[in-house]
């Protein structure tokens, strides 16, 4: 992931840099492989000075990343690290020069370069853009990526590149998920703790030894599963929707089978829990209790409340799927 | 159904068999191999609602490429069927069956095919693989017994049998004729299960022998298998937390594991997975674990000196996690051990799938599962099921232990996918039995106890003193035994409730062939759509017998089954590219589609329409995906040529590309001339509710062979190429 705290911290690098290798030598291609080297990922940072440098008849490909870090948009950022993704994989599987200068991997923020946008005529964001020796108008549409292949992918990245220039990327080098350090603190941490850890195992006192820690946890997967959760997370369902009429209005329930508002499989989870729970209790704990008036209040209150739930749990089902469910008699006793 | 109500306990004291002379014992044996009797039946017939609504058949897809393949078996024996190329299916390319099925359920209904004619039944194969589902399902009854007996006792034994033999979620695979391998997978799942866990309880090297049987049993019928090579293993690894090793489980548990394991190699569609494949390595860390705990206890026997074991703890459990961690990270980067396939980590992290793997995601099997479902295919479990679990902790053991980690992983699994309600329906139903069966014993027992209470005080009669400290325990029991009263008679009216709900939702939802159509007519009499078949015996009765026949992949395997003919593709989706092909020429136009037809040699093409009769899943409201599908592999298919505005269309607002290609002209040719609904004009179509788009049809290189009397199904005859002189 490409860390953005470093970014203004490279930007001014960039900038120094800049203005020490425009006065001596206008070669180009190394001034862009000197910034890049200077980038984590190779992602270089251009700005309204340096674009329309770096952009008339070149011997190489700028493929442009059009970002905006004052639209504080979490996927446009995403997408931003799998675009640095995609050019540190490009980086580190061409290492040949002839082929690594070729491309060059670029970004440019709205935030504080908005004329380049106007140069490029980008209306809507997130825009990638290849500028190539043979192009003509930078407000072209042909170098940009279609509107529908921008997903927010590397795959997507990759395809265009792949597509638009005769380079290869090569396989992407995704970082692994913790840096070696991490890894071997980590390690080193598990080893350290390890014969405590066995030593407390063989004796029997984990929290895993105590019955009540597994009921509740048993309790609790079982009340998740049960309330559709998995449903809610993969189709990512809101947990309840505005009605369309009255927009101060709350939709808790969705009326139709093979859908539900995350609210909604909660609320069952917890009325098949309750009622489970109250007729374990009733049943085998209640029995045992000594003071008789509790006792009363307690059943009744505990029949009263399941007798509620259940007729609850009943009639929304029915709403819900529309079924009508019937006995079946024997034909004579008609 | 009243069967299941009854626990023993219950009727010993109202039944009286006296004039029988039977022993309490006695008596006691003969209700409950009665019940079980009745149960068994119950759950066969349960399952036949089908059969008698239509007739004997097998139904929808799959079972019939597996009736296909039994019909095989018993024709040709068993090394022929273990060889069998099919040149049938997949043209030009061919399936190798013998290597790409599991043989479980075939081999299982040759079985009881030969075994009835060597009792001098003469039925036929057809019938045997109708009822063998039902018959299955009886016999996971009598297991769910044994197993419910051993978890707790024979009252909830007896309850987990009637349980499952009618809890929907295990009925909506097992009715009559749906011939598939989940028909025989529950029970061989369910025995492989109780088996080990008899094997835990015992330490007998017999029980264990025993599961890894049932355990070979389970891999030859369904991959399903995976899911007890890694419960079993996890099972042990919380007992192994939770300290409580014992030699029972190191011999149980080694047992089952190696002869399971060489015994599954002996199936060739598994092969060598349980030592290469990543799904199947936690079993083999668990084995090694077992071994390291082993190793242990004989050293600590042999050093008296604790302090000296600790240090070979130590430096043991270093190495060995040292050694473990080097030969997992050498096996995969050796490519030796391979990683999880997308499926089983599709199980882990729900979100996997929906993001990388589509073709997961888009069946409907394959969905999420939300809370109606649940209750449509539990009931009344669901409520049962926490008290279930509080009981079964309440008295933890060894078994109940495994019951609760077989329910909740099941059920977290039933969550991310709706088909694997099935898998999670037998724990299910087990810990509910709990539940009642310790619930009623709890109240009949309060209730008992206070009968007795009134005699005691009665016949010690009138001591004045002692009368009077029971004044306050009397007027309490009138109340108590009526609270008691009132909660048995409500878990008995949710219990019936379960009976009706069950019986409801097995005749009108799980038992319809979907290759027989049913539907009410005006006056509400039933009309049935037999069209399919009327198609397939059209194919094999006038067509010739090398005729090679293109449709899209849903309908491969009835027609190789039932119309004897060769298909392009079918349900078992193995190459992608070829299903593409077919998409390909069902989205072009006539003459491009033509040139692809040519290439595959296709004589027929048949298609599904339901613009007649209204019935919605035919080929059109399938286009769709055949775009996607043929659009993956050639890009030359985009699916915004068919859209209008993102929308799918087929009156006169669609797409010219969707009104002209092969998929459209076949299934609406000569339906502009028809009129299907008064008061509408000509080619209405009634499955999407408007008038087509394109009336007048012509087709160049295709023409109609045969439409059925519905017009459900459609078949066109491709025409040789023109003479080019």
């Amino acid at each position: 992931m490409t860390d953005h705290t470093t970014l203004p911290h490279r930007f001014f690098l960039s900038i120094s840099l800049l203005s020490i290798l425009a006065g001596s030598q206008p070669d180009l291609t190394k001034e862009l492989v000197s910034l890049r080297s200077s980038s984590e990922s190779g992602v270089i940072r251009l700005n309204d000075d340096t674009v329309s440098k770096f952009i008339t008849s070149v011997p190489y490909s700028l493929i442009i990343f059009f970002n905006s870090a004052d639209l504080n948009s979490n996927p446009l950022q995403e997408f931003l690290s799998e675009f640095a993704f995609v050019s540190a994989s490009f980086i580190a599987n061409n290492n040949r020069s002839d082929v690594a200068n070729k491309l060059f991997f670029c970004e440019i923020d709205e935030s504080s370069d908005s004329e380049s946008f106007g140069l490029f005529g980008i209306q809507f964001l997130p825009q990638i853009c290849l500028v190539d020796p043979l192009m003509e108008n930078l407000q072209d549409k042909t170098g940009r990526m279609e509107e529908e292949d921008v997903d927010g992918t590397e795959e997507s990245v990759l395809e265009f590149i792949e597509s638009r220039t005769n380079l290869t990327v090569g396989p992407l080098r995704r970082p692994p998920l913790l840096s070696k350090t991490q890894i071997s603190v980590i390690a080193a941490l598990i080893a350290i703790s390890a014969p405590f850890l066995i030593k407390k195992v063989l004796n029997g006192e984990t929290i895993f030894n105590n019955n009540r820690v597994w009921l509740y946890g048993v309790v609790l997967v079982y009340f998740f599963s049960v309330s559709g959760t998995m449903h809610n997370i993969i189709k990512g369902v809101p947990m309840f929707v505005r009605d369309h009429q009255d927009s101060n209005k709350l939709v808790f329930f969705y009326e139709g089978a093979n859908f539900q508002l995350g609210a909604e499989g909660l609320s069952f989870g917890l009325l098949y829990n309750v009622v489970g729970l109250l007729l374990a209790y009733v049943s085998n704990a209640l029995v045992r209790v000594r003071n008789v008036s509790e006792q009363r209040v307690v059943m009744m209150l505990a029949m009263v409340v399941s007798l509620l739930a259940v007729k609850k749990v009943v009639y929304l089902n029915n709403w819900k799927t529309g079924y009508q469910i019937q006995t079946y008699w024997p034909s004579s006793w008609h | 159904m009243g069967a299941k109500k009854a626990s023993p306990d219950l009727l010993n004291s109202s039944f009286s068999f006296k004039s029988l002379k039977l022993k309490t014992k006695q008596q006691e044996l003969l209700l409950r191999v009665s019940i079980l009797g009745l149960v068994y039946v119950l759950a066969f017939i349960a399952r036949l609602f089908s059969v008698l609504r239509y007739e004997s058949m097998i139904h929808e897809f799959d079972p019939y490429f597996n009736y296909r393949t039994t019909l095989f078996l018993t024709e040709k024996g068993f090394y022929e069927f273990w060889n069998w190329f099919d040149s049938e299916s997949w043209y030009p390319l061919g399936r190798i069956i013998g290597g790409t099925l599991y043989p479980g359920l075939m081999v299982t209904a040759a079985l009881i095919y030969w075994t009835l004619r060597f009792l001098r039944f003469f039925v036929h194969i057809r019938e045997v693989c109708v009822l063998t589902a039902p018959f299955f399902a009886s016999n996971t009854t009598i297991v769910a017994y044994f197993f419910g007996k051993e978890i707790w006792d024979t009252g909830a034994g007896l309850v987990a049998a009637a349980l499952i033999a009618i809890c929907p979620g295990y009925i909506s695979r097992s009715v009559a004729g749906s011939y598939d391998n989940e028909a025989v997978a529950i029970f061989a799942l369910l025995l492989t299960f109780y088996l080990f866990v008899k094997a835990v309880k015992t330490g007998s090297l017999s029980w264990a022998l025993g599961s890894a049987f049932g355990y070979f049993y389970m891999v030859s019928a369904w991959g399903g298998y995976v899911f007890i090579i890694n419960l079993v293993p996890l099972y042990v690894l919380v007992l192994l937390i939770t300290g409580r090793y014992s030699m029972r489980l190191y011999v149980a548990y080694n047992c089952m594991y190696i002869l399971g394991m060489l015994l599954a190699m002996q199936i060739r569609f598994v092969g060598f997975q349980h030592v290469q494949s990543g799904e199947h390595m936690g079993a083999m860390g668990v084995f090694l674990l077992m071994q390291v705990f082993y190793f242990l206890d004989w050293v600590k026997y042999q050093l008296n000196d604790t302090k000296l074991f600790q240090t070979f703890l130590r430096i043991t459990v270093t190495s060995a996690i040292l050694v473990g961690g080097i030969a997992l990270g050498v096996g995969t980067a050796s490519g030796y051990i391979s990683p999880w396939t997308g499926r089983f980590y599709s199980l882990l992290d729900p979100t996997y799938a929906k993001d990388h793997i589509p073709i997961i995601a888009s069946v409907s099997e394959h969905q999420p599962t939300a809370w109606s479902s649940f209750m449509f295919d539990y009931h009344i479990l669901l409520f049962l099921f926490p008290a279930g679990l509080y009981f079964c902790f309440k008295r933890l053991s060894d078994a109940t232990i495994f019951i609760v980690m077989y329910g909740l992983t099941s059920l977290y699994f039933a969550g991310v996918m709706v088909r694997l309600i099935l898998v999670a329906t037998p724990a299910v139903c087990l810990i509910s039995a709990i539940a009642v069966s310790a619930t009623v014993k709890n109240l009949t027992s309060l209730l008992r106890t206070k009968q007795k209470v009134p005699q005691t005080g009665s016949t010690k009669g009138v001591g004045s003193s002692k009368s009077s400290s029971k004044v306050t325990l009397d007027q309490s029991q009138p109340f108590q035994k009526n609270g008691a009263i009132a909660l048995l008679v409500g878990v008995f009216y949710l219990l019936s409730r379960y009976a009706i709900h069950c019986t409801w939702v097995t005749s009108e939802a799980y038992s319809s062939p979907s290759i027989v159509l049913a539907a009410r007519g005006a006056h509400g009499n039933r009309i049935i759509f037999d069209d399919y078949r009327e198609a397939y015996y059209w194919l094999r009765q006038n067509t010739p017998t090398d005729a090679k026949v293109m449709s899209w992949w849903d309908y491969g395997y009835q027609i190789t089954a039932m119309g004897n003919r060769t298909v392009i593709v079918d349900n078992n989706t193995w190459n992608n590219t070829h299903i593409a092909t077919v998409g390909r020429a069902m989205s072009s136009y006539e003459d491009e589609a033509y040139d692809i037809m040519r290439s595959l040699d296709v004589n027929y093409v048949l298609v599904v329409f339901g613009g007649v009769t209204g019935y919605s899943s035919d080929d059109i409201n399938k286009f769709l995906w055949m775009v996607r599908i043929g659009g993956g592999v050639y890009p030359v298919i985009k699916e915004p040529d068919y859209l209008v505005n993102g929308e799918f269309r087929v009156d006169k607002g669609a797409s010219p590309k969707m009104l002209n290609c092969l998929m459209y002209k076949l299934c609406y040719y000569r339906f502009g001339e028809l009129v299907t609904e008064y008061g509408k004009p000509t080619g209405y179509d009634r499955a999407r509710g408007v008038e087509i788009g394109n009336k007048d049809i012509k087709l160049e290189h295709l023409e109609e062979a045969y439409t059925t009397s519905n017009w459900i199904v459609r078949i066109y005859r491709v025409k040789p190429p023109t003479n080019r002189l």
